[in-house]
């Protein structure tokens, strides 16, 4: 089958998207946004832009107060509860606040995202360590993750939303508190996910990690998008230029 | 298969989470099923033997001469239109003597010189045995009062009133203790449910964020309700079966001393039943809990 002669799959699509938290605070202010299969998106913008309500509308941790969403097929809006879980199966988030179980090892940590799809005990353990491997935390496998740094517990929340190959990959301040050779690696298993079929949005501060990137730059402001660049074809697809030696190193 | 593993794993970890909860949780329900089995036991044992017993009732109604064919007859008809009636007998004044004769064995020589009709005749009236028959008895006898030539009505009254009162006394106190089963086990095992669900609340909410089914995250939930009234139950009527044995001990013994002939354990459908009912109990408690806090 010749993928490169279809069109592009819409994996996410919003329509005048409309969020207000009560009383009266418009987070998101008639967006509308399409990504494609396999696409990378970086959503930046100052603290308050509307960058993590966007994800979280995205993967229906919040509902719009108007709109449209549609991901992965599915009309998230209209989804009912009991459904919920097929949404959440395509769609990996690692959170800004790590959203981690701190009395649980990393290991436990990660391994709940394979539990929920009953995937054997082998599996998950060799998923984990690969995991581990590819994040540098193969030593705190059964560290408690409130022992752990906070750089640390970033990368264990990263490595849990990617455990189970989602379709789509939603990071919220993915690299906030990792220096830069971790940050390399991080952006490395990400663009290695991409090769694999994953499409990813990441919302960053951090400008390091799209200056100079092939991949489109979305930024918001005030709860609207205020800019739009577009993705460059012929231009390299990797997603961090510095982290190529790192994929190296990781990709099979 | 697989799906099983991991509900037994997460209602294991649960349980050993809130292991001191659980643990009175335990102890309560063992203690109703306890106490509502006791009393059931002591019931249904008092249904046997006040089967038993129905088995020699009968109502002696006392006539006062010796009824000729045609109003033998109309007494018959007149008694065996209520469906309580089994059969009845018409004792005449002879063989009355010689019944009399014969219950005093070697001492019948004091009826020597006694007049052959010196007892009165008599109709014996064998209800069905049942024991509703016994709490209609009365109003049975009351009408057989009412009958001509009738003198008295004679049966074991006070011993009857006695027997029943005692029978709806333990039936309502097994009804009591059957409603004190429901509501502690409902409301301890929807109280414990709770506590686990609040010890885990940051995990059910990651698990829903991980893509977890309904069933992924309630089943262990219903499973720890389950195997607490199961749990509960067994050990309530073993401590039950244990006593009985230390009762049946004391009263053990040469069959001339105070003996317990009828009283018998629960037959295995009845244990199986309480022990099926707490476990729904509990099931009903765990879901209502689930429903209410985590409104799945």
């Amino acid at each position: 089958m010749n993928l490169e002669c279809s069109p592009p799959a819409t994996m996410i699509d919003l329509i005048k998207v409309s969020k207000i938290y009560p009383p009266d605070v418009q987070a998101i202010s008639d967006i509308s946004l399409t990504v494609t299969k396999k696409e990378i998106v970086f959503l930046t913008g100052v603290s308050g832009a509307g960058k993590t309500t966007l994800l979280r509308l995205i993967s229906r941790m919040e509902k719009p107060t108007k709109g449209m969403v549609d991901v992965a097929g599915m009309d998230v809006i209209k989804l009912p509860e009991r459904d919920i879980h097929l949404l959440r199966r395509k769609v990996g988030m690692a959170y800004q606040d790590f959203k981690l179980l701190p009395e649980r090892t990393v290991a436990d940590n990660i391994a709940i995202a394979l539990e929920v799809v009953y995937c054997p005990r082998s599996v998950i353990e060799k998923r984990i360590r690969e995991l581990l491997e590819q994040l540098d935390l193969v030593r705190k496998y059964n560290t408690r993750t409130g022992d752990l740094s906070r750089g640390e517990q970033q990368r264990v929340s990263i490595a849990r939303a990617v455990a189970n190959y989602p379709e789509i990959i939603l990071a919220d301040e993915p690299t906030g508190n990792l220096d830069a050779e971790t940050t390399a690696r991080v952006m490395a298993l990400f663009t290695q996910l991409n090769h694999k079929g994953a499409t990813l949005l990441i919302a960053t501060h951090d400008r390091s990690l799209f200056q100079d990137t092939p991949h489109r730059i979305i930024e918001l402001r005030s709860g609207r998008i205020l800019s739009q660049s577009e993705a460059r074809e012929n231009d390299s697809d990797d997603l961090f230029e510095t982290a190529p030696s790192l994929l190296e190193e990781i990709e099979p | 298969m697989r799906f099983w593993i991991v509900t037994i794993r997460h209602a294991c970890r649960n349980m050993l989470l809130t292991w001191k909860a659980q643990g009175m949780t335990l102890f309560t329900v063992s203690l109703s099923v306890l106490i509502f089995s006791f009393f059931y036991l002591v019931y249904i044992n008092a249904l046997h033997v006040g089967e038993k017993l129905g088995d020699d009732l009968r109502l002696v109604v006392y006539l006062d001469e010796e009824p000729a064919p045609p109003l033998q007859e109309e007494y018959r008809r007149r008694i065996l239109k209520f469906d309580q009636v089994d059969r009845i007998e018409f004792i005449g004044q002879e063989q009355a003597y010689k019944r009399f004769e014969q219950i005093l064995g070697k001492n019948s020589d004091v009826l020597a010189g006694v007049p052959i009709d010196f007892l009165p005749a008599s109709i014996e009236v064998y209800p069905v045995r049942t024991l509703d028959s016994l709490a209609r008895i009365k109003r049975f006898s009351d009408y057989l009062q009412t009958m001509p030539g009738v003198i008295k009505v004679q049966y074991g009254k006070e011993w009857i009133e006695r027997f029943y009162a005692f029978i709806q006394l333990m039936r309502i106190i097994t009804l009591l203790s059957g409603s004190l089963l429901i509501m502690t086990t409902t409301f301890m095992v929807a109280h414990t449910i709770r506590l686990t669900l609040f010890a885990r609340q940051q995990e059910l909410e990651l698990l829903r964020l991980v893509g977890a089914t309904n069933n992924y995250i309630r089943t262990p939930f219903l499973l720890e309700g389950a195997l607490q009234g199961g749990i509960g139950a067994c050990c309530g009527l073993g401590a039950l079966l244990l006593l009985y044995n230390w009762i049946s001990l004391q009263f053990a013994g040469p069959p001339t001393t105070m003996s317990l002939p009828t009283f018998a354990f629960f037959e295995w459908p009845v244990v199986v039943a309480i022990i099926g009912l707490a476990t729904l109990l509990c099931i009903v408690g765990s879901f209502s809990a689930i429903r209410r806090f985590l409104h799945l």
